[in-house]
């Protein structure tokens, strides 16, 4: 092994990032469909579970992150039943070790102080998401 | 922190929820680097978000450089155009997180969306 390449496998990212750089990443925001939320209502919810799933993200796998955010941050918006619904899905993804993000709304405005409004899952490896979110239709 | 969405391009609301976020992530993340503080209050007080709409490109366009001039954080989002747009359509301004009354001087005459 050269000096060079030495140095190299010192300082090159860990393999998880590597990895998952092969796959596409996406987030996954489920919406809560049970709730009549208004379109700009359902945009800044959508927001708060984006910005909380990222930070979050950013805090538990920052290499997850940072592929994320270079191939795009490709997010999805889904519709969930109701907050049952949106309950098991976030059981279902923990154990499979994906990273989810409950959103509850503080009912200044349409609905009832709260609710279960969105649910983020990931950003995560596409094909882990989609065992979970196949079935569920676009918003 | 205001989203403002453009009025003309009759989005569908999964479609108008997702480039929000964007413009919502994108913000956060530029204030994590920039402002630090200021992001940990915002968070601390609800992460508040409001998204509003505007008639048209240009006012968008206007919007967004005032609001540069006045130092806030912004963020324009610019579609991929995967599905129900052109690709590099302009959808969303994000403002913000910043001082509620340098943010409402700009956007007091725009609706909710």
């Amino acid at each position: 092994m050269g000096l060079r390449s030495f140095i190299h496998s010192l300082t090159a990212p860990p393999f998880r990032h590597q990895d998952s750089f092969d796959q596409e990443i996406k987030m996954v925001l489920v919406v809560n469909n049970d709730l009549k939320m208004g379109k700009g209502k359902i945009a800044a919810q959508v927001g708060h579970a984006a910005v909380s799933a990222t930070l979050k993200c950013g805090k538990k796998a920052p290499g997850l992150l940072e592929s994320w955010l270079a191939s795009g941050q490709k997010k999805i918006c889904v519709k969930g039943l109701n907050a049952t619904h949106l309950l098991e899905l976030e059981k279902l993804a923990t154990s499979k070790g994906i990273l989810s993000t409950k959103i509850h709304d503080a009912g200044h405005t349409q609905i009832p102080s709260g609710s279960l409004t969105v649910l983020a899952l990931g950003p995560d490896i596409e094909s882990l998401l989609s065992s979970i979110t196949d079935d569920l239709k676009l918003l | 922190m205001v989203l403002i969405a453009r009025k003309d391009l009759k989005l569908s609301a999964g479609k108008l929820a997702v480039q929000c976020s964007h413009a919502a992530t994108s913000c956060a993340l530029a204030a994590n680097k920039s402002e630090k503080r200021l992001l940990e209050r915002w968070k601390n007080d609800g992460a508040r978000k409001i998204c509003l709409q505007i008639n048209d490109l240009i006012s968008l366009q206007k919007l967004a450089g005032q609001a540069q001039a006045a130092n806030l954080i912004t963020h324009i989002v610019k579609d991929a155009g995967h599905t129900e747009i052109p690709p590099g359509t302009i959808t969303v301004l994000g403002i913000g997180p910043g001082p509620r009354r340098s943010i409402d001087a700009l956007v007091q005459d725009l609706k909710p969306y």
